[in-house]
């Protein structure tokens, strides 16, 4: 469980994390979704207890994130490939291993599966200077994943990863939640929210927007759907927030529909109407 | 204590990794001390001692004993006069000075004459193992007049006559001592002139005894030759061996490379992210930075022995002491910890901790003697060194090695030196921030 309470963090004048308050409860994917600079970076770091809020508190687990136990509960894998390029991707993990007591077989045994886990396993002699993106984001994952964490961070995890790579990484993501884990995971990309996340947490200049599940924040926040069809040759189109009652309505009057189709809110609509502004603006 | 080494081993393979920054630990300081050494280094190395010959009696018999000698492997003469033979041997630049006096030569022919030729020698007081083998190569060379007069009939016997001639007008030698030669000598003659001479007898090895010996009596008649050692006193300011000199700098680049490699590597860390791998893990800021502290350290302690053992089996530089050079080493490799760290803390970045490194190691280095010698410097830098640590490495070496330093003389610097470094990575460690 983590709990973040009226948390606030700023860097001189800047107000990074403003008043921030929220719940996420265990075995939860968590996403913070928010455009560049939204302050979803400083939250993780604020939950992995790299910083310290300026007020407010944050309980990871119930212990305060700078604690030795709090940490060992954790994994992370930051934003920035955090790998050292001229290792093997086995001597990372061992490196990063031993800093969390690991140690002997154990630690041996614990690469192994965690490589397995990534996919990595065929290329685990090989230094991570000549990986792929993806492969090293991968790794990145790995590195998280070694000490088997309770609460997983994953600052955008998918930036710069081919797609294979990405749904990979996804899958991996749905792996670890079906064991349990609870995952906070923050990005930029809808998609990958709408995808993955049981509960978005919308962020704007440090400020929580809105908080809920995807289907309910696109009910309250996205407004209509866009109804469109064909009719004797005619190009036609409404917005409703009822589409199913709209199609049996016009049935009903006798309209001649073909080719319908219909189109959805998504979180793009509802950053857009929240906010005025696009996610990648 | 596990995960120090894992920090230690982590970031030892990391430095060695990087081929470029392996140059300039390495490639790049073996090659100035090699280099510079190779040209400061004077007549005193390379194969051969370098000796300064002044041959006072200029007889055929003194020459030719030159010539033999130039003719030696183990010498390689210089024929000077006699004031420069011994200006030469006390600025450093030669080995040792080697004087044959008036009356060389007819000593030198005389075997039963009761006066051994005498030669005069002054060996540089650093180089004693030298001076043994100079000595031993002198004795041999007399040795050779026993040989030349026994293998031969009418040199013998000339040497018969001189020497009855020379019995008679010798005041000084004991009377049973000269009625046994008076009666011995002729009857010799009698047999030489009978026989002649079939074979050369073997005089056997001089008595090294001998050599320093300078009591008066009848021992020193059979003597090869007569030795009189004079005492130099040294005026020259290095040391023999260039190598010394270039060494101890070539030391101070690889220091260099080390401090720069493991700063550039912490600053690094955090713009790659690793660092807060290392925030969130179960261990303390203590441990991040005396892991790093301590993997620096045993890197400049690996290099610094490393060049401590290139410097004596390649290039020859004395190391009389290594527990005085094992001082310097820890003393100096503390310093450059702390160097280290404070660097990277006001350096912030990578470009910063580059910028920032180089322009205050090039500024101690240009002021310290890791550039110009510590010894050939005027005295108005020397009085700026004292404020550069690199001249207190250099120092520290130097008095290790050929500055032959005591311990009481070490102690003061390597304690600074210890005192300082621990400051400044105090003082770094509370500037360096390894959030990102």
């Amino acid at each position: 469980m983590i709990q973040l309470n009226r948390v606030s963090r700023s860097f001189g004048d800047l107000l990074a994390v403003d008043q921030f308050s929220i719940g996420i409860p265990r075995g939860e994917i968590f996403g913070l979704l928010g455009p560049n600079g939204a302050g979803k970076s400083t939250l993780i770091s604020l939950i992995s207890g790299q910083l310290l809020p300026t007020s407010g508190s944050v309980l990871v687990n119930g212990l305060p994130p700078v604690s030795i136990a709090a940490k060992r509960q954790m994994g992370i894998a930051p934003q920035s490939l955090a790998v050292y390029e001229e290792l093997s991707a086995r001597d990372n993990l061992e490196f990063f291993g031993r800093l969390y007591g690991l140690n002997g077989a154990g630690l041996k045994s614990s690469c192994v599966k965690v490589l397995e886990f990534v996919g990595l396993s065929d290329r685990a002699a090989d230094r991570v200077e000549h990986y792929s993106g993806g492969m090293k984001r991968r790794l990145n994952l790995a590195i998280a994943l070694l000490h088997e964490p309770q609460v997983l961070l994953l600052d955008e995890p998918t930036v710069g990863v081919d797609p294979q790579s990405r749904n990979r990484l996804f899958e991996s993501i749905l792996a670890l939640k079906a064991q349990g884990k609870t995952i906070v995971y923050t990005t930029h990309y809808m998609e990958e929210a709408e995808k993955l996340c049981d509960r978005v947490a919308i962020v704007e200049q440090g400020k929580l927007l809105a908080l809920d599940s995807v289907d309910r924040l696109i009910r309250q926040h996205g407004g209509e759907s866009l109804l469109s069809w064909s009719s004797a040759g005619v190009e036609q189109s409404i917005k409703t927030a009822d589409p199913l009652s709209e199609i049996q309505r016009l049935l009903a009057t006798g309209c001649d529909m073909s080719e319908l189709s219909l189109a959805r809110p998504n979180l793009e609509q509802v950053f857009l109407n929240l906010t005025g502004r696009h996610l990648r603006d | 204590m596990g995960v120090l080494m894992a920090m230690v081993v982590k970031d030892l393979k990391l430095l060695f990794r990087d081929k470029v920054t392996l140059f300039f630990i390495f490639g790049f300081p073996l090659l100035f001390a090699a280099f510079f050494g190779s040209i400061f280094s004077s007549g005193s190395s390379g194969s051969g001692m370098s000796v300064a010959v002044a041959d006072l009696d200029q007889t055929t018999t003194s020459q030719l004993f030159v010539q033999s000698m130039d003719e030696l492997d183990e010498l390689r003469v210089e024929r000077v006069e006699e004031a420069q033979a011994r200006e030469l041997t006390r600025k450093g630049k030669k080995t040792a000075y080697i004087i044959l006096p008036k009356g060389f030569g007819q000593a030198y022919g005389s075997l039963f004459s009761g006066t051994p030729p005498e030669v005069i020698i002054g060996v540089d007081p650093s180089r004693k193992a030298e001076a043994g083998m100079l000595q031993g190569v002198m004795m041999k060379l007399g040795v050779k007049r026993f040989e030349q007069a026994f293998s031969n009939t009418d040199a013998m016997m000339d040497q018969l006559d001189m020497s009855l001639a020379a019995l008679q007008d010798n005041p000084d030698m004991p009377a049973d001592w000269k009625n046994l030669l008076n009666d011995y000598l002729p009857q010799m003659k009698q047999l030489v002139e009978q026989d002649g001479i079939t074979s050369a007898n073997d005089p056997g090895e001089p008595n090294d005894e001998s050599t320093t010996d300078t009591s008066e009596g009848i021992g020193d008649a059979l003597m090869p030759l007569k030795l009189l050692q004079e005492d130099v006193l040294v005026e020259k300011d290095g040391p023999t061996n260039a190598y010394s000199i270039t060494m101890p700098q070539g030391m101070f680049w690889a220091i260099m490379g080390v401090v720069m490699g493991f700063g550039v590597a912490l600053v690094q860390e955090k713009a790659q992210g690793t660092m807060t791998r290392l925030v969130v893990a179960p261990i303390s800021r203590l441990q991040i930075l005396g892991g790093k502290a301590l993997g620096c350290f045993l890197a400049l302690v690996l290099v610094l022995g490393v060049f401590f053992v290139l410097a004596r089996v390649v290039f020859g530089v004395p190391i009389d002491y290594p527990q005085k050079v094992l001082f310097a080493v820890l003393s100096v490799a503390t310093l450059f910890v702390g160097i280290m760290m404070f660097l990277a803390a006001i350096g912030k970045t990578e470009r910063g901790m580059a910028s920032v490194g180089w322009a205050v190691m090039m500024v101690f280095a240009m002021f310290g003697g890791g550039m110009i010698p510590l010894f050939a410097m005027p005295a108005w830098m020397i009085s700026i060194s004292n404020f550069s640590p690199v001249k207190w490495a250099i120092l520290m070496f130097e008095g290790a090695t050929w500055r032959e330093f005591s311990y009481a003389e070490m102690l003061i610097p390597c304690s600074l030196m210890l005192v300082l470094g621990v400051v400044l990575f105090l003082a770094g460690s509370r500037l360096l921030r390894l959030e990102s």
